[in-house]
């Protein structure tokens, strides 16, 4: 402990001349290297943080482009030229590589803090790095020749799949070590049985199956199981990592609501993956299953928030850090409306069998995906990234406008997708008139969605621009977030 | 270790939920072919399965509502719009959907590759799914079924109209857009022509694409006609 803050007093030092020397200049390898953390290999973190917000950029570009797609009539030339469904491929295909690689650049982060010594192999993190950007860049450009194993969300093809394997053991292989050769904690066990799970699920998706009713019930395991399972430990092991580090609650009372909102995740999670098996061919048992146990899913979430409305009446409590704890809390109640309430809405058979495939799985998934995991990789980028850059104190107020513009525009292409799934509901499957019939009524919603499309963007633009060249706040007449 | 209970629930609540998934994973194995009438699980199938990702179909289109929503979904295309609709859709596109709000790419499917792909989507419409989707649940239904809920709004002739032709026809701006909108028809053909023209299209327009109606029963026809002989 005494040695750490030496560290950081050092770095301090070594920040302002830096900062002085760098009056706008560029700020990269040499402000890393000054960073402001307890283990050098930490700094690996940064680069998975800065590739994960250039790729979510770029998925909200591409994204903008599919709901001009739905709002406008393309001309056949264009369908042709670049078909819609490759140009998806890419959003989606982003969406899964951008998560990913914050949750292991988090990880990268939060190992040696908790394990209490250096990661195993610098190196090895930094080829996993490029294992995986470089299959996510092959993928893409693939796409754009058609080169696809054509299963949505999981459509790289084979050969690049046993690279992502590659990568996967990679990581498992370096941080097992690192933890194994360190000291042991929940926090860490959680986080590594996580990563163990969500990388065995992978499996599951890679056979061509010839029965199209098994051909989905694996692709779940990939897909329910990884959101509603594995990525469900993994962020909450990060998040209760950033929670000790921001509230200075108590490190047993956050691992103690870590075991019991994990256990309420996969109690609920595992066989609530039968909400995906109503209309597929699959034995009736499910439809009981599946409603019981999914709707169940969504007390684990209403405990995340009332524990985290809660912490203040725990002892030591104090908000060391507002930004962070904006998102710690975005994220909790993000989840809450975007996997929680849109979930259960749609998710008793009754209900899915008219919502079943329209847009209003579309509207969950924006939000859900928003809620649960965007906000908490921010939530660790906030953390995380002034203290890699050197910053000890910076002003709040653009993090914090960042949020609410990224969370009201999310919500906001949310809630028009709604309304466009319920006008598909609607005219589709309870007048029985045809699709196109209810596409044409949709358009209208599709264009308030890119409307919110463009506010998320600037608002990712200026969160992003704050984040990684925000400048130190050195006045101390303004109020700021203290590094400490 | 500080949270023994803790860690013990997260332990319990894991496996109970674990154990009773994995459990009905092999009871869905055991009833899944029967399910889905496995037996008639050809090679042909399995070609156009290939097709199918090949071509990358579900990334606009759902399956079993599983996909991309920006195109129909497909479960039942096969009781929809038969086989020559789904040949039409595949091989010329673009003549297909002119008129329609959304266009489908050219996608260079071959003539063979479109026979498998009607084997596949003719095999994946009698997996008995509950009977999802909704919009598709008549083609399940059985004539006499069809007849009644029809009957019950509608003239004989418009509730036939409804089930066989709004795939791709439509009236008020209601239906499909895959052949011309029939709002004035009556003023261009008469019953016994447009009769006619439901067993043998380029018998009154040379040249039509639209397929010979073979599955529609001569009453059926007779009714559909007088029904929109009458929207001028």
């Amino acid at each position: 402990m005494e040695q750490t803050s030496k560290v950081d007093a050092s770095v301090a030092t070594a920040t302002t001349t830096q900062t002085a020397d760098a009056a706008g200049g560029a700020i990269g390898r040499t402000r890393v290297g000054t960073a402001l953390v307890p283990y050098a290999s930490q700094r690996v973190a940064y680069w998975y943080f800065v590739i994960a917000l250039a790729l979510f950029g770029l998925q909200l570009l591409v994204g903008l482009w599919l709901a001009a797609s739905y709002a406008f009539t393309m001309p056949q030339g264009l369908e042709n030229a670049l078909p819609y469904g490759m140009t998806r491929a890419i959003h989606t295909n982003l969406l899964v590589l951008w998560l990913l690689l914050g949750f292991m650049g988090g990880t990268y982060y939060l190992v040696p803090e908790e394990a209490q010594r250096e990661i195993y192999s610098v190196k090895l993190a930094y080829l996993q790095l490029i294992a995986l950007v470089g299959t996510g860049v092959t993928a893409i450009v693939g796409f754009l020749f058609g080169w696809t194993q054509g299963k949505p969300i999981l459509e790289i093809p084979v050969p690049l799949d046993f690279v992502v394997v590659l990568g996967a053991l990679i990581f498992l292989f370096n941080v097992g070590m690192t933890v194994l050769r360190g000291k042991k904690t929940a926090i860490l066990g959680m986080l590594l049985g996580g990563l163990v799970f969500l990388a065995l699920l992978y499996i599951f998706g890679m056979p061509f199956y010839r029965n199209l009713t098994i051909d989905w019930y694996y692709w779940w395991w990939v897909v329910h199981l990884w959101v509603e399972g594995a990525w469900e430990l993994v962020t909450a092991s990060i998040l209760a990592f950033v929670l000790i580090k921001v509230t200075g609650v108590q490190r047993k009372v956050v691992e103690k609501y870590l075991y019991l909102e994990t256990a309420l995740f996969l109690f609920t999670g595992l066989a609530g993956t039968g909400h995906h098996y109503y209309w597929i061919g699959a034995p009736d048992v499910w439809l009981w299953v599946g409603a019981i146990f999914s709707a169940m899913e969504v007390l684990p979430i209403i405990a995340m928030v009332i524990d985290a409305f809660l912490t203040k009446r725990h002892e030591g409590y104090v908000i060391k850090d507002k930004v962070v704890w904006t998102f710690c809390m975005g994220t909790a109640i993000g989840h809450l409306i975007g996997a929680g309430v849109w979930g259960f809405a749609h998710t008793l058979p009754q209900i899915n069998y008219y919502t079943h495939g329209s847009q209003i799985t579309a509207s969950h998934g924006h939000m859900a995906f928003f809620g649960a995991y965007a906000l908490l990789n921010f939530a660790m980028f906030w953390y995380a990234i002034p203290r890699l850059r050197g910053i000890t104190r910076y002003k709040p107020s653009l993090a914090i406008g960042g949020f609410w513009i990224m969370s009201l525009a999310v919500i906001g292409l949310g809630l028009a997708m709604a309304v466009a799934g319920v006008i598909q509901v609607y005219v589709e499957r309870v007048l029985g008139q045809g699709f196109m019939t209810a596409q044409l009524h949709m358009q209208l919603w599709f264009k308030v969605v890119m409307f919110f499309g463009v506010v998320l963007i600037a608002g990712l633009a200026m969160t992003a621009w704050t984040m990684l060249k925000g400048r130190q706040e050195d006045s101390t007449e303004v109020e700021a977030v203290e590094i400490v | 270790m500080v949270n023994r209970n803790a860690f013990f629930i997260f332990l319990a609540g894991t496996l109970i939920s674990l154990a009773i998934f994995l459990g009905l994973t092999w009871d869905t194995h055991r009833q899944v072919n029967a399910l889905t009438h496995a037996d008639k699980l050809s090679e042909e199938v399995v070609a156009g399965k290939h097709v199918w990702a090949g071509k990358n179909c579900n990334e606009c289109h759902t399956i079993l509502g599983f996909g991309v929503y920006y195109a129909p979904d497909l479960t039942k295309v096969y009781k929809r719009i038969g086989a020559a609709g789904i040949k039409a859709a595949v091989l010329q596109p673009e003549v297909t959907f002119k008129n329609s709000i959304r266009h489908m790419p050219n996608l260079g499917v071959t003539e063979e590759q479109a026979t498998q792909l009607v084997a596949y989507f003719e095999w994946v419409s009698n997996i008995d799914n509950n009977d999802w989707p909704p919009q598709d649940r008549q083609a399940g239904q059985s004539a006499a079924q069809r007849r009644l809920e029809g009957s019950a709004g509608l003239s004989a002739g418009a509730a036939a109209f409804k089930e066989k032709c709004m795939g791709c026809h439509s009236i008020g701006g209601a239906g499909g857009s895959i052949g011309p909108a029939l709002d004035k028809v009556g003023t261009k053909f008469d019953a016994a022509t447009i009769t006619k023209l439901i067993g043998d299209p380029p018998s009154v327009v040379p040249g039509s694409r639209m397929p010979p109606q073979t599955g529609v029963s001569a009453a059926d026809r007779q009714a559909i006609a007088e029904f929109l002989a009458q929207q001028k």
